[in-house]
């Protein structure tokens, strides 16, 4: 079981992050005090809808904030270090070779004009010193490892179909084994089948070597096909947290359960649309207490004043205040 | 309810028209543009409360060719008439002639760019190719041409549509080889333009295509029409100034280009009548670099890049 | 079979778009081919009922929805609106009656609505040049009525605002409200929630259920997610590279598909219980080829894990597997019968939760 937070032996720990943006001379809180811990080998999906802060929280990870970002709290720590995360040229030795990110859009990732097998084989020149031959004999076994054939290496971008661009996507973030790959909604762009093709060597490459992965998305069925563990977030913060046989089978949080009653479901059979009441919070004008308490059908007065901190619950975590409330003693009544 | 959509519709107009501004307003040389293009303005409008009538070689006041002085505060030229006096007159003429010029090779430009972007095909092969030959018209040697035919044709002492011949034939030459460069670009901006899904829309719930292109993609045509027209207008007044100075103004009503045409062949510049030949020339020049300034001001403000359409 | 009772039907239906060929082509006066967005695609559209056309990028879905919607123009094959043959029907005024009576809802209503337009204005569009109004008050009265049927209440809060000023979900009922507004029979509606949040996609297609419900609206959901379009359509057609695969009941197709790219499509999907519901059937390899090279036969055969020798040969005829229910696929017709022919659900326990 994903033991959290507590483990010293965490890969990477996060510790009540904050990130503010600055547009047009107003602060926006995007992400607020986001807390927690990947082991090695461990798949996380990030899940979220726009405005959640999922991007944000990825993105400061691998210390690639937009330069009107500002860290404004907390700190995160790779195999026990401390990372300056708002430090570009910091971050930029560690980053490819610890933590490196899968965009979504793999064709404005990629340089039209230079062969995939060159831009596989350049992070490995500069970050690891490499020489041009024993660069591209890298890019090679990467290429075999996500499996496009190493003939094709010599291919330009647009000469490759969308699922293949993203597997070359893949195989730079390869390229100088990290332990962790932050994948930014990966097969989003792709149709259903590559989808499923992509999710699967994720899978493969990370019982392979060892990956820790971060899968950021706004679908849950993803997740649920290709992780172990779910985060969902919900207006900046972590609103849930656990594994993910235990959130699909019983989720927590109000919000989570609305979210996974919205799918459409074969399999349950269930043939009935289930809205959730309201609009997708707006981080100009946040909801007091509860970011969620403006749609919650189980709201009550304590929700919309007093914002529920992140606590333990279980295997996971929740901030929820129905939960706490159950946890001294009362009963929670919902579901 | 009504009333609370009007007030609802003139203030989110307003915030956009007061936010626009104030980026427009926030580059130094729209500043400076806009300025100089004011004090121009108000010249060409009164000219007559400001320096009094145009002077004549009847009514001249001073004598031959005298430097700057307090009477005189531009000097005279060569039959004793106050250069200020003609230069603030030819404000008007200069003016007028560029600004009429534009506003006809708007109207072409953008009637040929988004009928041949919006059809395409056929339509856009020979528009273009029409567009491409006045393109390349040299506008000296059109002038030159038409000319003489239209003053043979009509005397000198009559006028079309208010204007004497020889002004009207600058008007009309400045229009029809500038509108080939409005045309190109409204040309290739419908051709984004009619890309978006709005157009869609607007064919599915029954818009003609004339309804389309007037009420779809000629309001978000605006921000480069409006740049380039400002571009346009320089370049006007520069044409127009160097036909007068060939000699095609008409010496009654003296443009900029007419009194630098005067000063050349009064000998100005030999004799060193430097206020004689600077004064109009300046003129000119302080004009078309503030349309320029203006426009390139507008193009940076509704430049796509730093924002979508709004 | 065209019914009476059906409001559109489409009749073999082609779009190829020529390819322009180089210059060595066009002296050679070869032809340089043709995409074959949609290549005989024979769908009908009850009354009041609501079809989802399935498929992935490139399959031609969009191309079908928008020949309907006449921004595109057939190659082939007829479209019938309740039995009159509207295939070359041209020209604004000459459309206006249809355009009556089918309407279409898009995929990125950011993208389809004028930015310098008002909510009112794109609202009162429709009712304007399909003059379907009178005077400005009768105008008003429509499209408020429209606005508050689309979810967007007090519609007049919303008249002045421009599409900048709303929200995703507010931006899509915007143009819900401007298909409405007409009161058409039909709507088209290409992807119109996968934009979308995932917790305000359910509040949409709550609306385009709402419509069929209160006016016996049809609807043709466009959509390359298959458990969506089981969620809200009677009948689910799929599309593989511009042809009909398989069509039948949204039941039936996805618990009981027949077809081979269709029971690929349905293990593709992430689910949320991904232990459930999986049938036996390799995973496909490879992608949708391009509609410019057409494999000949069965055009699925390359990538079918079950196909065998006619495949290659012979492009299979719709054939029916059930009640209301073709499959384009020359397997029922083999000895391999028993592949797919009881489709193995891993557990079958749908609808136990």
């Amino acid at each position: 079981m994903t033991n959290l937070s507590q483990d010293k032996a965490s890969l990477l720990e996060v510790d009540g992050l904050s990130v503010e943006y600055r547009l047009k001379g107003v602060s926006l809180r995007a992400i607020d005090r986001v807390s927690f811990a990947l082991q090695a080998g461990e798949a996380v999906g990030l899940v979220g809808e726009s405005g959640s802060g999922k991007t944000t929280t990825a993105m400061a990870i691998a210390g690639l904030l937009s330069p009107n970002a500002r860290v404004s709290g907390g700190q995160v720590r790779y195999r026990g270090n401390l990372l300056s995360i708002d430090n570009d040229a910091a971050m930029r030795p560690h980053r490819w070779t610890e933590t490196s990110v899968v965009f979504q859009g793999a064709m404005n990732a990629l340089n039209p004009v230079h062969r995939i097998i060159k831009q596989i084989a350049e992070p490995c020149i500069l970050k690891l010193g490499m020489s041009r031959a024993e660069a591209t004999a890298r890019a090679r076994e990467v290429l075999e490892l996500v499996g496009i054939p190493t003939d094709r290496g010599t291919a330009y971008p647009h000469e490759l179909s969308g699922g293949m661009r993203q597997r070359v996507m893949i195989a730079m973030a390869l390229a100088c084994r990290p332990s962790i790959i932050i994948g930014d909604e990966p097969t989003t762009a792709l149709d259903v089948i590559t989808q499923a093709q992509i999710l699967k060597l994720l899978g493969k490459l990370r019982s392979q070597l060892n990956l820790a992965l971060i899968l950021i998305t706004h679908d849950l069925s993803v997740v649920a096909e290709s992780c172990d563990r779910v985060m969902i977030m919900y207006a900046g913060r972590i609103v849930e947290d656990g594994t993910v046989a235990e959130i699909f089978a019983k989720p927590k949080h109000p919000y989570t359960r609305l979210l996974i009653e919205s799918i459409p479901n074969p399999a349950s059979g269930i043939r009935i649309i289930r809205p959730i009441p309201g609009d997708p919070p707006n981080l100009m004008n946040r909801p007091s207490g509860c970011a969620f308490h403006p749609r919650c059908p189980s709201a009550t007065g304590v929700c919309t004043t007093e914002v529920p901190s992140l606590e333990k619950f279980g295997w996971g975590r929740v901030a929820c205040h129905l939960h706490r409330s159950s946890q001294e003693g009362r009963v929670a009544v919902h579901a | 309810m009504s009333e609370s959509i009007v007030r609802y519709s003139s203030r989110s107009r307003a915030r956009a028209i007061k936010s626009f501004l104030s980026n427009l307003l926030g580059h130094a040389g729209a500043q400076l543009g806009l300025l100089c293009l004011v004090f121009f303005l108000v010249l060409s409008a009164v000219p007559n409360i400001l320096v009094g009538p145009l002077e004549t070689v009847a009514t001249a006041t001073g004598d031959f060719l005298v430097p700057p002085s307090s009477q005189h505060l531009l000097g005279t030229d060569e039959v004793g008439r106050d250069v200020l006096n003609l230069v603030v007159h030819g404000a008007r003429i200069s003016l007028t002639i560029a600004l009429l010029a534009t506003v006809i090779s708007l109207v072409v430009g953008t009637t040929v760019g988004i009928i041949a972007g919006y059809y395409g095909g056929r339509v856009d092969v020979w528009l273009m190719r029409l567009t491409d030959f006045f393109f390349v018209m040299p506008s000296f040697v059109l002038a030159l041409v038409i000319t003489p035919v239209v003053l043979e044709v009509m005397g000198r002492g009559r006028e079309i549509l208010g204007f004497r011949p020889s002004l009207f034939v600058i008007l009309v030459v400045i229009g029809i080889t500038s509108w080939a460069f409005v045309a190109r670009i409204v040309r290739s901006q419908t051709l984004s333009l009619k890309e978006r899904t709005f157009i869609d829309r607007a064919r599915v719930v029954g818009s003609s295509n004339l309804s389309i292109m007037v009420r779809h993609i000629l309001p978000n045509l605006v921000p480069q029409i409006a740049a380039n027209g400002a571009l346009v207008v320089a370049g006007a007044i520069y044409v127009e100034t160097s036909l007068s100075f060939l000699g095609l103004g008409d010496p009654l009503q003296p443009s900029w280009g007419t009194l630098l045409s005067l000063a050349q062949r009064a000998g100005a510049a030999s004799t060193g009548a430097w206020w004689y030949l600077g004064a109009p020339g300046l003129c000119a020049l302080a004009v078309s670099l503030s349309f320029v300034l203006v426009g390139n001001a507008l193009d940076d403000t509704f430049n796509p890049r730093q924002r979508v359409i709004p | 079979m065209p019914d009476t009772s059906d409001i559109l039907s489409l009749e073999s239906l082609k779009v190829h778009f020529p390819i322009q060929g180089g210059l060595f082509d066009r002296v050679l006066g070869r032809s340089a081919g043709a995409v074959r967005a949609a290549d005989g695609v024979d769908l009908n559209i009850g009354r009041g009922e609501i079809v989802a056309l399935v498929g992935e990028s490139g399959s031609g879905k969009t191309t079908v929805g928008r020949v309907i919607t006449k921004l595109a123009q057939p190659t082939g094959g007829r479209l019938l609106f309740e039995g009159r043959d509207m295939t070359s029907a041209k020209g604004f005024s000459a459309l206006r009656p249809y355009r009556r009576r089918v309407q279409m809802i898009f995929q990125d209503a950011y993208q389809a609505l004028n930015p310098r337009h008002t909510v009112f204005d794109s609202v009162a569009e429709p009712l304007r040049s399909l003059r379907l109004v009178k005077n400005h008050a009768q105008l008003t009265e429509r499209v408020s009525e429209a606005l508050s049927a689309a979810g967007l209440n007090p519609p007049g809060d919303f008249f002045a605002r421009f599409p900048h000023e709303l929200s995703g979900g507010q931006r899509q009922r915007v143009v819900i409200a401007g298909a409405l507004a007409v009161k058409p029979e039909l709507i088209v509606a290409d992807e119109p929630v996968s934009m979308l949040d995932v917790s305000i996609r359910a509040q949409i297609l709550q609306v385009l259920v709402d419509l069929r419900a209160k006016h016996n609206m049809a609807l043709l959901f466009i959509t390359h997610d298959l458990p969506l379009a089981w969620l809200i359509a009677d009948r689910i057609a799929v599309l593989y590279l511009g042809r009909l695969v398989e069509i039948g009941s949204a039941d039936d197709i996805t618990f009981n598909p027949r077809h081979p790219y269709t029971v690929a499509l349905r293990n593709a999907t992430p689910q949320i219980r991904s232990d459930a519901s999986r049938f036996e059937l390799p995973a496909l390899q490879g992608e949708v080829p391009s509609a410019a090279r057409v494999p000949k036969g069965c055009r699925f055969h390359p990538r079918c894990p079950l196909a065998f020798d006619r495949c290659k040969e012979e492009e299979p005829p719709a054939i029916e597997v059930g009640p209301q229910h073709m499959s384009a696929c020359w397997l029922p017709t083999s000895g391999a019968k028993a592949e797919l022919s009881t489709p193995n659900l891993k557990s079958a326990d749908h609808g136990s939760v």
